[in-house]
């Protein structure tokens, strides 16, 4: 038992949060740009304690339960959305030395426990007791369930490449060639479906404020709100990860370049992957809930699939079998 | 990195993702005010008194969709394998462990096209 | 019996597994018995992980504590869900004497069962579960079996639409 199997942990927490605190600044001023304002800059210099301050604010917050509630769901709700947001950064590898568990099935890992928050946003629609809670929480549940199905499938065409689930193993395989190149339908797939799980632009259906006014964190406040809100952020944080991972070669360096160090390639490209979040968001419009639903099962499903078999078509190809 | 450290690891990191929440709600108790009040304990319906009862019953489409998930996540759960082991089963017998999988996956395929052709994948 | 690191994990796991069973039973509401069993199901997968068998512990989470307690969510939500469970007012004497009766009779029979089952004592080799192994005895040894699975979805697949067509109709 080493000291850093508790520490290591810890340690990313704090990453993690300092990351939360960060981006939502960043998601702020990126908007305000691409939109010809300034974005927050009043708190701190440059605005960059914007949300530290919003968070303080939210800590001193009343937390009011609505009485119809279910009261003992209502207060396990963000954290059973929460805890799985943070587990599943447990199998994310940043850098050859830097990682906390190396499993062998840790992709599945990451997508099965990613699952279990679908339950904690349907608990806490349930619990509020509230009609666009429960509305809100149900189109979300609804919406989250169908893309899981595209988001695991999309990854089948790397796994045949690699021949494991280890994230390890697989940032290994693309030392030369990262997967986004071989697998452009499988990563513009899982793409796609990623922000559709992370409940982003322009698939935020669950929150919806012009319809379902926040959708099921509606009778939430304070610190219990706040839960619900790291839990999707922190989920940006892991996507990003597991994307980079996955198709952008992790920590492999790009033509070469070995003398910049594996962790600053790491966040380069995570970083690419969470700007693109943002500049979708101040991009495209909201999509409607039937054109969200058949976009899953009628188009994404049938790429994912397809892919599948159209990367072990092209395993049978001489020369070009070689990437596969 | 053996398999006990690895998943004592995954015991951590849930662990911590639990105390999280714990503390940070424990210690925001004694720093939020409490002053509940009758108007401010009711459902939020957008400023009017809530009608009616908010547990609703629910589409059956719904519903579907959580069945057709489940149907497809149980798909997954043999595609990962067979992904996994597929170079050496390739090289051990050849195209067939391709065209057991392309079988597998057109009965499926059928059941999606049914459910696409009944209408249960549109939301209207 | 040593007490290793294992075996606290193991009785902690099983506890969990059993909370969660009894807070089903003893739950009014019905989403509170799913959320229970969904609880229960998850720290059965703990126990996946200490037997070593992790893709089990994988897919446990992820078809049963992922989809399948979704689904019965779902399925409540069709439901006049507000109602709980009243306790039956009629008494009846005799329903606690017999189903005690009967626990202890499926608790005699399995304890039975355990005790006279040989197990071998040799370390079992844990290679054997990787999912590599898994794989190559699925495609190459269970062919047919794995096919009827695929039959057997879409049979389960059609056969809802079905029904729930007649439902929305109707």
């Amino acid at each position: 038992m080493h000291a850093m199997t508790f520490i290591g942990p810890v340690i990313l927490l704090g990453v993690v949060l300092g990351f939360v605190t960060m981006a939502i600044l960043f998601e702020r001023k990126v908007i305000g740009w691409m939109q010809g304002r300034h974005g927050p800059n009043r708190v701190g210099p440059w605005g960059v304690l914007q949300s530290v301050a919003d968070v303080l604010k939210l800590l001193l917050k009343e937390d009011i339960i609505p009485h119809q509630a279910d009261r003992p769901l209502f207060k396990w709700a963000p954290i059973i959305a929460f805890v799985p947001a943070f587990a599943v950064l447990a199998v994310i590898p940043y850098t050859p030395t830097v990682y906390f568990a190396d499993i062998g099935v840790g992709l599945l890992y990451y997508i099965a426990i990613s699952s279990i928050t679908t339950i904690g946003v349907l608990a806490g629609g349930w619990a509020s007791n509230n009609k666009y809670a429960l509305l809100g929480a149900m189109r979300s549940a609804a919406q989250m369930i169908s893309y899981e199905i595209p988001l695991v499938m999309a990854v089948i065409g790397v796994i045949m490449s690699v021949g494991s689930l280890n994230l390890m193993t697989i940032v290994e395989a693309q030392k030369n060639l990262w997967f986004i190149l071989p697998q452009f339908i499988g990563f513009a797939v899982f793409f796609v479906a990623s922000l559709a799980e992370l409940n982003r632009t322009p698939f935020d259906l669950p929150e919806a404020e012009s319809e379902l006014v926040a959708g099921y964190h509606v009778e939430y406040t304070g610190f219990r709100f706040a839960f619900f809100m790291l839990a999707e952020y922190v989920y940006v944080f892991a996507m990003a990860g597991l994307t980079t991972v996955l198709y952008l070669g992790g920590w492999n360096p790009l033509f070469g370049m070995t003398f910049i160090p594996p962790i600053i390639w790491f966040v380069f490209k995570f970083s690419l992957i969470v700007f693109s979040l943002f500049w979708i968001r101040a991009t495209l419009p909201r999509i409607r809930i039937d054109q969200l639903m058949q976009l899953g099962w009628k188009v994404l499903l049938p790429l994912a699939l397809a892919n599948i078999f159209l990367s072990a078509i092209l395993k049978e190809i001489p020369w070009i079998g070689q990437f596969y | 990195m053996t398999y006990t450290a690895s998943y004592l690891a995954v015991a951590v990191f849930f662990l911590l993702g639990l105390a999280l929440p714990v503390v940070a709600l424990t210690a925001g108790r004694f720093l939020r005010p409490d002053k509940p009040s009758a108007e401010k304990s009711i459902s939020y319906e957008s400023g009017v008194d809530p009608t009616g009862d908010s547990w609703v019953q629910f589409n059956v489409r719904y519903y579907l969709f959580a069945l057709l998930f489940v149907v497809f996540d149980v798909e997954t759960v043999f595609l990962y394998p067979w992904a996994v082991v597929y170079d050496a089963l390739r090289a051990d017998m050849g195209l067939f462990v391709l065209g057991e999988m392309l079988f597998f996956v057109f009965f499926l395929v059928i059941g999606l096209a049914y459910a696409w052709k009944k209408k249960v994948l549109e939301w209207t | 019996m040593v007490v290793t690191g294992e075996s606290i994990a193991f009785f902690v796991l099983s506890m969990m597994a059993i909370g969660g069973g009894m807070m089903m039973i003893s739950a009014t509401k019905v989403v509170h018995m799913v959320l229970s069993l969904a609880f229960s199901l998850l720290s059965i997968a703990g126990i996946y992980v200490l037997l070593h068998a992790e893709f089990l512990a994988v897919v446990q989470v992820l078809i049963y504590t992922g989809a399948i307690s979704i689904l019965m969510l779902f399925g409540i939500m069709l439901t006049k869900h507000h109602v709980t469970e009243e306790d039956d007012q009629s008494p009846r004497r005799w329903h606690p004497f017999l189903s005690f009766l009967g626990v202890g009779a499926l608790f005699a029979i399995i304890m039975g069962v355990i005790y006279q089952t040989p197990f071998a004592n040799n370390e079992e080799v844990t290679q054997s579960y990787s999912l590599e192994a898994l794989g190559k005895a699925v495609f190459k040894q269970y062919v047919i079996p794995f096919e009827l699975t695929s039959i057997l979805l879409l049979v389960a697949l059609v056969g809802a639409v079905i029904l729930a067509k007649k439902e929305a109709d109707s």
